[in-house]
């Protein structure tokens, strides 16, 4: 069942933490007009212990972004399962997150409201939901933007509050779909930062797709190379840095040599 | 917040007057000069005393003396009800057709048939099944407010990024409230201009709706005046019809705007 998964030699005491996001063998097939179907991820096997960052990394058309789809509710698989706690996943709810690539704020809301959104349907008194949407709209630095539109604010920010309005519901897994990949360079690294202090914060389970070597190595424990045609796991490699990781360090750099040397060699098979 | 309504100085602000002055200059000229027969186009300050009567004066101190604000009264309601009518199907008819595509197409190949038919033919029809009066008028008013305002709230729901929609379910939003609070107002651009479009219509449609003899409203007033020969009352109840019309697409896009935030911040 896991004959997908090589486990690089050097891993560091395994995890004792709780498993919470289990897939197994999941499939995903599309139909096209005319010749049968194609195949876009087979047998994706693998779990997320609570608190985890995993980043998965693969070229584009890999299906990583469809992957994240399935777990997060939003299309079925063809076959395979998603178990969340032991619960298997049928739609979207807020115990998995989403942070999109793309600008997905409601643009008639103002950020304090954006924020807010998930919270209407909460049982919580005013003052308590005031409070913490004042709480996060401060962890992610958006005070003096709160009454702003998001047409008003840079796309730094807006993934700010997207980051912000679903850490708010407290949810189990983060699901984090190349989120950073539209920011220039040092708004993006101001963003991993950010995600790391956050994640140190409120160890969240994260699943962080990305196509970005350097990237995956700043931030993951965890990085599931993923090959195309069809998408699957390539390599569970565990990246055992030491945190707080920095970009100049000789550690680092090799790392990021060694992953980009197996990407490489992915392409020249394929 | 930024209200993103004109403010700026009186020059812009003046700029929608420059053609409606330009228009009753040019008018004055043409009939002062007598280069158009008073029977053919009243002098504007002749036009201008005949409004005043029709408006300010008591009934009975002249022909058609007082009696705008029953005309008034009666079209308004007229609008009103057809443009109710109008929305009340319109808009729930539009989501459900640009969320579901079945909905969809069961309904787009009748309504744009239907669409493609001029309204003044379904006058003589609207007379039988309704008789004259105000069922008539309300039938074509809704009748014509119903395409535009149907096709741009379907238009509207259907260019709804997914993705919006995603984010909503996510965060735990069901169907119902979904449509509330994402999809209305995420497509309340294209629902406004249907609104406003429909509006529009129905005042255009009005008149049609009160040429067959209903004894007031401003459409049965230009009809009463052509059959006596009082040029200068069509032409006042053109400007009126024109006026009235333009305050309704205000009024109706400064009411959307103070209940709805998708219709004050929408970029």
């Amino acid at each position: 069942m896991r004959t997908r998964l090589h486990i690089v030699k050097n891993e560091p005491q395994p995890s004792q933490a709780p498993v919470v996001f289990e897939i197994d063998q999941l499939c995903k097939r599309f139909k096209t007009n005319g010749s049968g179907d194609v195949s876009v991820l087979k047998d994706i096997t693998f779990m997320a212990r609570r608190g985890e960052m995993i980043c998965i990394l693969g070229q584009s058309g890999c299906g990583k972004s469809t992957l994240l789809k399935i777990l997060a509710g939003f299309m079925p698989p063809t076959s395979g399962s998603v178990r969340l706690n032991g619960r298997p996943v049928r739609r979207p709810g807020p115990d998995r997150c989403m942070v999109f690539q793309e600008d997905a704020l409601f643009p008639w809301l103002t950020v304090r409201e954006n924020i807010a959104f998930g919270l209407k349907d909460r049982r919580m008194d005013r003052d308590t939901k005031k409070r913490e949407i004042d709480r996060f709209l401060s962890l992610v630095d958006l005070t003096d933007f709160e009454n702003y539109l998001p047409q008003e604010i840079s796309g730094g920010m807006k993934q700010r509050v997207s980051l912000a309005r679903v850490l708010i519901l407290q949810p189990e897994v983060l699901l984090m779909d190349e989120p950073f990949a539209a920011l220039d360079a040092q708004t993006r690294e101001e963003m991993q930062n950010l995600l790391l202090a956050l994640w140190q914060k409120f160890k969240h389970t994260i699943l962080f797709v990305t196509h970005d070597v350097g990237e995956a190595v700043l931030l993951a424990e965890r990085i599931l190379l993923f090959e195309k045609g069809p998408g699957r796991i390539r390599e569970d490699i565990t990246i055992s840095l030491p945190r707080p990781r920095r970009k100049d360090t000789n550690a680092y750099f090799l790392n990021c040599r060694s992953m980009t040397a197996k990407i490489k060699a992915i392409g020249v098979e394929g | 917040m930024i209200d993103r309504s004109s403010t700026g100085p009186w020059q812009s602000r003046a700029l929608p007057w420059v053609l409606p002055g330009l228009f009753i200059l040019i008018w004055s000229v043409v009939s002062g000069t007598g280069m158009a027969p008073a029977y053919l186009l009243p002098h504007p300050g002749d036009v201008f005393a005949t409004a005043f009567q029709y408006i300010f004066k008591e009934a009975g101190q002249g022909a058609y003396a007082g009696r705008f604000l029953e005309d008034f009264l009666a079209s308004t309601m007229r609008v009103m009800l057809g443009f109710g009518l109008a929305v009340a199907v319109g808009i729930p008819l539009g989501a459900v057709s640009g969320r579901l595509i079945v909905v969809n197409r069961i309904l787009s190949t009748t309504i744009n048939a239907l669409r493609a038919v001029p309204g003044i033919s379904w006058l003589p029809l609207a007379m039988i099944w309704f008789g004259i009066g105000i069922k008539t008028t309300v039938f074509l008013v809704a009748l014509a407010a119903f395409f535009p305002i149907y096709l741009n709230t379907e238009a509207g729901v259907r260019q709804v990024s997914p993705i919006l929609l995603q984010a909503g379910a996510m965060m735990g939003v069901r169907r119902l409230r979904g449509t509330f609070a994402i999809l209305l107002p995420a497509a309340m651009p294209h629902i406004i201009a249907g609104l406003r479009l429909g509006m529009g219509i129905s005042w255009a449609y009005l008149v049609l709706g009160e040429l067959t003899g209903v004894p007031d409203g401003l459409g049965a007033l230009i009809m009463d005046a052509r059959m006596l020969g009082r040029i200068d009352i069509i032409v006042v109840g053109i400007i009126l019809i024109a006026i009235i019309g333009r305050l309704c697409d205000v009024g109706l896009h400064q009411f959307l705007r103070l209940c709805f935030k998708s219709a004050r911040r929408h970029p």
